[in-house]
């Protein structure tokens, strides 16, 4: 696709054009439309310094989820109110992140629904609705969200729990191309925020606690055709198929490894990163005694033909469910070119990007599964901590939700300090034999008793790995993290509080009540010179770590409360 | 007035049908229990209800507060046919009305469980 700046520089004086148009023209008219920026590879790849703007699901290609905007800071955050609501129109869990381009913003929220909304002000351009099956909400473990929507072109493209890709006009809405990439009655189904690169809209499948074999897809942004599948369980004679132990010849067929978290793309070494999650069954590995290779992975891929470059494996053989599947926040520190990645594991990991070698990993949470790694970066497991069928292992740290969870933490890339949204939860596991049905869970659990714990919010000078500050609070943090020029740091929490912290000390600047838990993730943008803050809120989620067993790991928050709204915050200036 | 006469009667009798609430057929006896809670597993309803149904991110299932003190039918029309608009699917192509009502009748064991525990 041509570059077309010329146009990007000629939209702010239409623009303007247009906004002094409606003034003159009457009172009663409102704004004027907004003007729709074709979204170029150029403004892709240097989405870092489209500073008004929040282009793609993690900001940048390197997944910092870093806005440079300042206007709101340490200083005057305190003054931050609410600029608008707007409703979804449906509950359960609102785990989205917005975009904004130029003063448009678009959103996703559970239930296949997805927003264009004027950014300033919240009146809603259109809204485009799939109908989702009856049955959907028992394919999809952990309820019927959607993690956020990609831009491209004149398009706008999100994904539905049914396994749609669909692609829609971003002036209208309207429908251009909608593609069925997977069967959700066998649980292939779909949440991830998609992502583009090179003319591609990437995708990664959901479904890894049900036996599936999983993949990441590449479709052309201009038709839904399929550019490649990139299958993250090998099949017969391809490399890695070895790894799957040889008690079940059909494993891998049915072994996971989903690919559900928006991966990261590095320009100059054309490298796509994409991590994996956990596999199949989630707490039985008798039948797969190996690796399970690509399991818990990041794979770098090449973008145009989906080959593995080369791989590094967080949890090899996992029998906790540490889906591996996080992001990977591409940096370069210290004249090195890495990934930080925080795992479900309890580790936050620094990976070289060039060729997957181990740097170092650092606890997040207490983790107790491995004593240490080899120089290779292979955990060294403690077997005490295994569960088997005759086996339960107790007192697990951390239990399958991490460590870090899957909600995105933030890089701060002027501070060099990562911010990353955790708990100190553990969990008795006793493992055991479930049946294989196509559609059907297969956890492969006969008892799991999460232990009470707390949350907590944890900085990391990306450099050495040290702990700057750590947060404690009742629950755990269970938003995705935002950090900004102005030194914030914001994240929402189970309670509904949308908190900003300093992001050098840690210290509690503000917060705000949206009425239910936040499991999305917030961004800013500026329309007119204008700060924003905007995040959603509405609980849901697989929650079963909050409850389940003698009392749960924060059985305060059982019958919390659903919603399913978007908040959007600035500066309090004195006028209407 | 023969018109009259048949529209009536078809009120009543569509009145009469609809009079006719489900009730749990089965008795509530521990095999039953049994094979309830283990259906109950089996079939993934865990992983939003909790496990015993007490509640995850969908409702506790045995406490008398769960929507309106709902009867048996719309108890047994919900995990047959799922509620449109939320997460809560239908079942009626996993279990038969047979285990929709064991599940039922383990839940209803669960409640009262709970009643005597003073909980």
């Amino acid at each position: 696709m041509k570059a077309v700046n010329e146009s990007r520089r000629r939209a702010p004086g239409l623009a303007l054009a247009g906004a002094v148009a409606a003034v003159l023209l009457s009172p009663g008219i409102t704004l004027a439309d907004p003007v729709h920026t074709p979204v170029t590879d150029d403004m892709l790849v240097n989405a870092a310094r489209e500073a008004d703007n929040w282009i793609m699901p993690g900001r940048d290609y390197a997944g910092t989820r870093y806005s440079p905007l300042a206007k709101i800071n340490t200083k005057n955050v305190k003054r931050m109110v609410p600029v608008y609501a707007f409703s979804f129109g449906v509950q359960d869990a609102q785990n989205t992140t917005p975009l904004v381009v130029d003063g448009v913003m678009y959103v996703t929220s559970s239930h296949g629904k997805i927003f264009a909304v004027e950014a300033a002000t919240g009146r809603q351009l259109w809204a485009f609705s799939h109908p989702l099956p009856e049955n959907i909400g028992k394919m999809m473990c952990c309820d019927v969200g959607n993690r956020g929507a990609a831009v491209y072109g004149d398009k706008v493209f999100y994904v539905t729990p049914d396994a749609h890709v669909i692609a829609l006009n971003r002036e209208t809405g309207e429908k251009v191309w909608d593609v069925v990439v997977g069967d959700y009655t066998k649980a292939q189904t779909m949440t991830v925020a998609p992502l583009v690169v090179k003319g591609k809209v990437v995708v990664g499948m959901s479904g890894a606690e049900y036996p599936t074999r999983l993949w990441i897809d590449a479709l052309d942004a201009e038709t839904g055709a399929q550019v490649w599948r990139r299958y993250t369980i090998p099949g017969p004679g391809e490399p890695g198929f070895d790894t799957w132990g040889d008690t079940d010849p059909e494993i891998w067929k049915y072994g996971g490894g989903s690919a559900w978290i928006t991966g990261s793309y590095d320009p100059k070494l054309d490298t796509l990163y994409w991590s994996t999650g956990n596999p199949n069954p989630d707490w039985d590995g008798e039948g797969r005694k190996g690796d399970n290779l690509y399991t818990n992975s990041t794979l770098a891929l090449n973008p145009d033909t989906g080959e593995i470059k080369f791989h590094y494996q967080y949890t090899p053989w996992d029998v906790w469910d540490f889906d591996g599947v996080n992001e990977t926040i591409l940096a370069n520190i210290d004249g090195k070119r890495v990934w930080l990645h925080g795992d479900r594991n309890g580790f936050l990991y620094k990976i070289d990007r060039t060729d997957g070698s181990f740097v170092w990993a650092k606890e997040i949470s207490v983790v107790n599964w491995a004593t240490g790694f080899t120089p290779e970066g292979r955990p060294i497991i403690d077997e005490s901590k295994v569960p088997t069928y005759e086996h339960k292992a107790m007192n697990v740290c951390p239990a399958s939700e991490g460590g870090k969870w899957w909600n995105p933490m933030s890089y701060d890339p002027v501070k060099k300090i990562v911010v990353v949204p955790s708990r100190e939860i553990c969990v008795d596991i006793l493992a055991g034999k479930s049946e294989r049905v196509e559609g059907k869970y297969n956890l492969g659990i006969a008892e799991a008793d999460w232990i009470k714990g707390h949350g907590q919010l944890v900085a990391f000078d990306a450099a050495s790995g040290e702990k700057k500050w750590t947060v404690q609070a009742p629950s755990p943090y269970t938003g995705g993290v935002l950090t900004t020029g102005g030194g914030l740091s914001f994240v929402g929490t189970p309670e509904g509080d949308f908190k900003a912290y300093d992001t050098n000390t840690g210290e509690e600047l503000w917060s705000f009540q949206t009425g239910s838990g936040i499991v999305g993730s917030p961004i800013a943008f500026a329309v007119d010179g204008k700060q924003y803050i905007a995040v959603p809120s509405g609980w849901g989620g697989w929650t079963g770590w909050a409850t389940w067993g003698g009392k749960g790991g924060s059985p305060h928050l059982k019958d919390n409360r659903k919603g399913g709204m978007l908040f959007v915050f600035s500066l309090f200036d004195g006028k209407k | 007035m023969n018109k009259t006469l048949t529209a009536l009667a078809l009120g009543l009798a569509v009145t009469a049908v609809h009079a006719e609430e489900l009730v749990n057929p089965l008795t509530p006896d521990a095999e039953h229990i049994a094979e309830g809670k283990k259906l109950y597993n089996r079939t993934g309803c865990m992983a939003c209800h909790g496990n015993n149904a007490r509640g995850a991110v969908g409702p506790d299932l045995t406490d008398d507060v769960w929507l309106r003190q709902p009867t048996d039918q719309m108890i047994f029309n919900t995990i047959r046919n799922g509620r449109s608009g939320t997460v809560m699917s239908g079942f009626a192509g996993d279990l038969t009305d047979t285990q929709i009502w064991q599940i039922i009748t383990w839940l209803k064991d669960e409640n009262r469980k709970r009643k005597e525990a003073g909980k």
